[in-house]
């Protein structure tokens, strides 16, 4: 290990930074699974039990598949934007920032966490959930829901998904000195709104002769149908540039988001 | 060990410093004096690297503190006034933040504890005030760190924690180490804190051993309000005049800190001429 990153990165101290983190928050997460945990079982008893009063004696495939996409996201977007409160609190700030680690290792140790930690220990904690939930509406009513199956292809993709998209939320929950998760979700709304109207904009400058008042009627644009026609084939530069938008979404948005976020912990003052 | 020129340091509406000099050496226990809004805790804060000069260097054991590196973390121990403790019990807590502290003594730890008469099976966030402030006092002397920034370190104490508070530090301060006290309540500092550190507009106007005040300045009670050109500082007391003047006749006298602090606050002029201009600053 180089010299300077040695200084900056111990593995030791990493790891006692990591113990810190999760036992001072152990309270707050035994309370939100415990009321997970309540949520699945009580919203599946109540999805059976309404099939069964339907007459319908068979459960949903995707039902537990839908309400993890809830879990990991949502919640972990939440979970997420909190892991920095302490560093912006006048006494807790105090506490955490003059604590002998590096702003490398105490961002590293909030995102490992926030992102991997979360993720995988929302998939195990969930599968048991639901395990538990589809045993109990068995019990009761004979059938159930199908069981979450956290190796399930759509499962994996979701949770790589959220490692990309928390980052956002991890740099909110550095940046904003309170309220993060509430200003990093408005912040991403204005940020698509702006984007749209770029768009919007472009398209009427690149297009205008195809405009009837705010219609755009692209079948009128040369090449347009075939270049659909393409699309529609998973051919064409449109499939590509969205290849291309997707890789850079994947590859790109977290290490920016990293980077800015451990730029900005290292200049919070209090 | 610590080492700041011409800092600059201010907050949106109020510049604090301008060209701040202050040079601190180990083996001390310093007195930061003066009055509210003067800029004690943000100095604390900043040597601690809580807050970030604007302009000059602020060095501390060789370390610029803004750029807050573990090596520096690992030897600085700050009790501010802003209490945070986690709800957890004082061994658990030892458990979570002794290993960061490489120096940490657990037998020193645990004889503070039993010193503050701590409970150590209640959890922190159930302590008084107080207890929380003997609590954090007890780890910051226990992790043995070269530099210990104390923030108004009596307030909340009762009394007999106050003594008990005096007693510890000056039997855990070891030869490598520098304390720095920032206090209003300079009572409770006396015989404690030497040497005396004044900031006052930004400056630091008075920064000199006891024993160098006491060569310097005489202190005398009066019965009637003196007159004469020498008097540097007199203030009604109960029982006639405390007055100051310079100590001309090398004659011994004792320079108690309330005194000193408003010699130097009301007569500054006066008093850098008596300490020949080296009053303000000292080393820097």
């Amino acid at each position: 290990m180089a010299p300077a990153l040695n200084k900056a990165f111990k593995p030791r101290r990493f790891a006692q930074l990591l113990l810190r983190d999760l036992a001072g928050g152990y309270r707050s997460m035994l309370v939100a699974m415990a009321a997970v945990a309540g949520t699945v079982m009580l919203v599946s008893f109540l999805t059976v039990f309404g099939q069964q009063l339907a007459g319908r004696h068979a459960g949903s495939g995707n039902f537990h598949f839908n309400l993890y996409g809830n879990v990991l996201f949502l919640g972990g977007f939440v979970v997420t934007s909190l892991a920095f409160r302490e560093a912006r609190q006048n006494g807790m700030g105090i506490l955490y920032l003059t604590l002998p680690a590096s702003s490398l290792e105490k961002f590293a140790s909030k995102l490992l966490t926030t992102s991997v930690g979360y993720a995988l220990g929302s998939v195990v904690f969930y599968t048991a959930a639901a395990a538990a939930s589809e045993g109990i509406n068995r019990l009761v009513f004979g059938f159930g829901n199908a069981f979450f199956n956290p190796f399930d292809t759509g499962v994996l993709e979701a949770l790589g998904y959220y490692c990309v998209a928390q980052s956002v939320f991890l740099l909110g929950s550095v940046w904003w000195r309170k309220l993060a998760f509430l200003k990093t979700a408005l912040t991403l709304q204005a940020v698509l709104v702006g984007v749209a109207l770029v768009g919007g904009f472009t398209m009427r400058i690149a297009f205008g002769r195809y405009f009837t008042a705010w219609q755009l009627d692209l079948g009128d644009v040369p090449g347009w149908n075939e270049l659909m026609r393409q699309t529609s084939l998973g051919l064409g530069p449109l499939v590509e540039i969205g290849r291309v938008l997707k890789i850079v979404f994947l590859a790109g948005t977290a290490p920016v988001c990293w980077l800015i976020g451990w730029l900005r912990l290292r200049d919070i003052e209090v | 060990m610590i080492e700041i020129k011409g800092m600059a340091f201010g907050y949106k509406r109020q510049k604090l410093f301008d060209g701040l000099d202050l040079m601190l050496e180990p083996g001390n226990i310093y007195g930061l004096l003066g009055k509210n809004g003067a800029g004690k805790t943000t100095l604390l804060k900043l040597i601690c690297g809580l807050r970030f000069p604007q302009a000059g260097e602020c060095r501390v054991l060789g370390y610029l503190p803004q750029n807050r590196p573990a090596g520096l973390l690992e030897d600085i121990c700050l009790i501010s006034e802003d209490l945070h403790v986690p709800p957890v019990t004082p061994a658990f807590f030892e458990r979570l933040y002794a290993p960061f502290y490489p120096r940490f003594d657990h037998g020193v730890f645990v004889e503070h504890l039993r010193e503050f008469e701590l409970d150590g099976s209640k959890k922190l966030t159930e302590f008084s005030y107080g207890q929380k402030k003997k609590f954090l006092l007890a780890f910051g002397l226990a992790a043995r760190t070269r530099l210990l920034l104390l923030d108004e370190p009596t307030n909340g104490l009762d009394i007999p924690s106050k003594s008990q508070f005096r007693k510890a530090l000056a039997r855990s301060t070891t030869g490598d180490q520098l304390v720095l006290i920032s206090t209003h309540q300079v009572r409770d500092m006396e015989n404690l804190i030497d040497p005396i550190i004044i900031l006052d507009e930004g400056k630091v106007i008075f920064q000199e051993s006891l024993e160098e005040a006491a060569r310097r300045l005489s202190v005398t009670m009066e019965h009637e309000q003196p007159t004469d050109g020498g008097v540097i500082f007199s203030d009604k007391t109960l029982g006639g005049y405390v007055v100051v003047r310079e100590n001309t006749a090398g004659a011994e006298s004792y320079v108690d800190l309330e005194t000193l602090f408003n010699t130097v606050i009301t007569s500054r002029d006066r008093v850098r001429a008596v300490f020949g201009g080296s009053a303000a600053g000292k080393g820097a």
